[in-house]
């Protein structure tokens, strides 16, 4: 049986060798349209090697930025920009990319705001649109501009200005940074973990989601350990004792990592379910490569610039 | 009064311009008439999810005397998520049933594509909810349509004004798409069937998890501009166990022991609302998808197998959409044609 460095190798040649003539990766393997969240997590994956590989994605991020400062959802989409610019500029980061790309990158992000922050619509919500249990007042960002706040678009943002809090903070940072840890918190649900937004809509509670819930744990690291998150760390770990699907299971491990918990048992599974031709989703592929390298002490999400 | 030649231009003007607003105002929304003169409906019995399924399809299939030979067939069911002894989803035993009669109908290839709304991890929710185990016994091919690579495409109607959605590319080559709804009610939109169900296949990569700027444009609006420019070809609604209550999610489980099968997703969704005690002509966006997309009246519907039978007790709605519930006879089964005249 593969050990776990043998396996991590093995899924970073095939992502490597996934990666498309200009730089990015496609959700799907033989496909020829790149993505901004495969692209980002591969070269995540691949940001602590000296490759050529990572060296034509940070140069697929440079070049596709749009000229207001976010990231298109895939090449020839729209200049409006996706609520993944939050992602794409973490990633940046953490491949030591600062200077005028990361700064338009941030001006755009911090005027993104979920729609419920909007006077009218915070009226709305307060008043006659009351199935939806939520504090307008919290707010984060949203996956598609004028649109509300949910939760992973929120948390990829988090991720990003908290990495740019020692560089350059700013009273708008500060301010963005404090509404968007609290609107992660106002969406839990009853028992902790997260769902895609609320955690209850018409009086009923939700299920929480194993990845939604590590990218969220994943964004308040930063944030005083309370009792809202020993809670979601608790479920994150009972839930993924019984998960078979990569996708989750790579992001649950990443987040209990991060906080310190017991992973070893998840990493055999994850082994045992990552047969590298029979992930055709590059996304998943590169969430994967990293929980795989976490055995071995690398975290990326772990790491302080 | 002397009519002189300024008065009479600027009459004009005011004139034309008026026609202009008004013919704008009356202009239809939609630039596509799906909607054929009369439309075929097949109820058939089911009274559990078993392998018997396949036979009791098949025969009901037969009815409809498709075409499907050489044609790329598109099985489009409701995965939502996967929460333990809630019947959210379309059950998978009714999904491998309908790729297996649409193999032997000659199908060239039979792919089963969804995009679910929440669950980002599409895998986990066919894991748990047995889909995957289906998929592999029978090698189907999935594509998850919220990753899938993506075709600029423009709208046929004009209800939400969002011009264009980027739209999976699976769906666009595919020749025959079928709608496969879990017969579920609804909190935001009364009911979830054949028609809403088409929501899965606007892309998750590009519009986020929920698919949130549908809601912000309009459910009813969302809906009708998906189903104008994605045809829905034939629909198999499962309503073996229904859902009634605080749908799509939170709702109570319902037998209703029923399969519906058709050739139109209006004439299917008003079915599908009349077999839970709804009037579907209030549903908003099967009354407005009457206009152009199929037929909602019975009188232009070719009942095939069983009749429509309204249930003793009508299915439970959240407050809200209890106006369903008190429609008068004629307008429960014809719609704007049984409404008394002024």
């Amino acid at each position: 049986m593969q050990t776990g460095l043998e396996a991590c190798c093995d899924l970073k040649v095939v992502l490597a060798n996934r990666q498309l003539p200009r730089g990015g990766w496609p959700f799907k393997h033989r496909s020829v349209q790149a993505a901004l969240e495969p692209t980002c997590l591969a070269l995540l994956a691949l940001s602590s090697d000296e490759s050529p590989a990572r060296d034509r994605a940070i140069r697929f991020m440079l070049d596709t930025q749009n000229p207001n400062g976010s990231w298109p959802a895939f090449v020839s989409d729209g200049p409006e920009g996706s609520g993944l610019s939050g992602l794409a500029l973490f990633v940046l980061d953490r491949c030591g990319i600062k200077g005028e790309v990361a700064d338009r990158g941030f001006r755009w992000l911090l005027n993104l705001r979920g729609w419920e922050s909007h006077w009218l619509w915070r009226w709305k919500f307060k008043t006659s649109d009351r199935h939806v249990r939520f504090d307008p007042d919290k707010f984060g960002w949203p996956w598609v501009p004028e649109t509300v706040s949910w939760v992973v678009p929120t948390a990829y943002s988090l991720l990003a200005l908290n990495s740019s809090l020692e560089t350059s903070p700013s009273d708008l940072l500060r301010f963005r940074i404090r509404r968007g840890v609290e609107m992660i918190y106002d969406r839990i649900c009853p028992r902790g973990g997260w769902n895609a937004g609320n955690g209850v809509v018409y009086g009923e509670p939700l299920s929480p989601h194993l990845d939604t819930t590590a990218v969220a744990l994943l964004a308040l690291r930063d944030d005083p350990t309370n009792g809202f998150v020993t809670a979601s760390l608790d479920w994150l770990q009972q839930r993924a004792q019984s998960c078979f699907a990569p996708w989750s299971l790579a992001w649950a491990i990443l987040a209990l990592d991060a906080y310190g918990r017991l992973t070893h048992p998840l990493h055999a599974r994850l082994v045992q379910t990552s047969d590298p031709g029979e992930i055709k989703d590059n996304a998943t592929l590169a969430v994967v490569c990293m929980a795989l390298d976490c055995a071995h002490g690398r975290n990326i999400f772990k790491v302080v610039t | 009064m002397k009519l002189d030649r300024r008065t009479f231009l600027s009459g004009s003007v005011g004139l034309a311009a008026g026609a202009a607003t008004t013919g704008l105002l009356l202009k239809p929304k939609y630039q596509v008439v799906r909607r054929r003169p009369r439309s075929r409906v097949a109820i058939l019995n089911a009274d559990s999810y078993s392998e018997r399924l396949e036979q009791i399809l098949w025969q009901g299939l037969g009815l409809f005397r498709l075409d499907v030979r050489g044609k790329s067939v598109l099985l489009k069911p409701n995965l939502v998520d996967y929460i333990p002894g809630n019947h959210i989803n379309t059950h998978p035993l009714l999904v491998a049933a309908a790729a297996e009669c649409f193999r032997r109908l000659g199908a060239k290839s039979v792919t089963i594509g969804e995009g679910p709304g929440h669950q980002r991890d599409t895998e986990l929710v066919l894991f748990e909810s047995g889909f995957a185990d289906q998929l592999h016994g029978q090698k189907l091919a999935f594509v998850d349509l919220n990753r899938d690579e993506l075709v600029k495409t423009k709208l046929l109607a004009a209800y939400t004004e969002m011009g264009h959605l980027w739209l999976p590319r699976t769906i666009l080559e595919s020749d025959f798409i079928v709608s496969m709804p879990k017969v579920k009610t609804h909190h935001w939109s009364g009911v979830t069937l054949s028609m809403k169900n088409m929501f899965g296949v606007v892309p998750g990569a590009r519009y986020g998890w929920p698919k949130n700027i549908l809601h912000w444009k309009g459910i009813t609006e969302s809906v009708l501009d998906v189903c104008a420019t994605v045809p829905v070809h034939f629909v198999i609604a499962d309503g073996i166990i229904a859902m009634e209550g605080n749908g799509p999610l939170n709702g109570t489980p319902r037998p209703l022991n029923r399969i519906v099968l058709a050739d139109d997703p209006v004439a299917a969704d008003a079915t599908c609302a009349r077999l839970m005690g709804l009037a579907p002509q209030g549903i908003p966006h099967i009354h407005a998808g009457s206009q152009f997309l199929g037929n909602l009246s019975i009188a232009r519907i070719d009942q095939l197998a069983q009749p429509v039978q309204c249930p003793g007790t009508p299915f439970q709605l959240v407050p809200e959409f209890e106006y369903l519930h008190s429609y008068s006879e004629a307008e429960f089964l014809l719609g704007d044609e049984g409404r008394p005249a002024d």
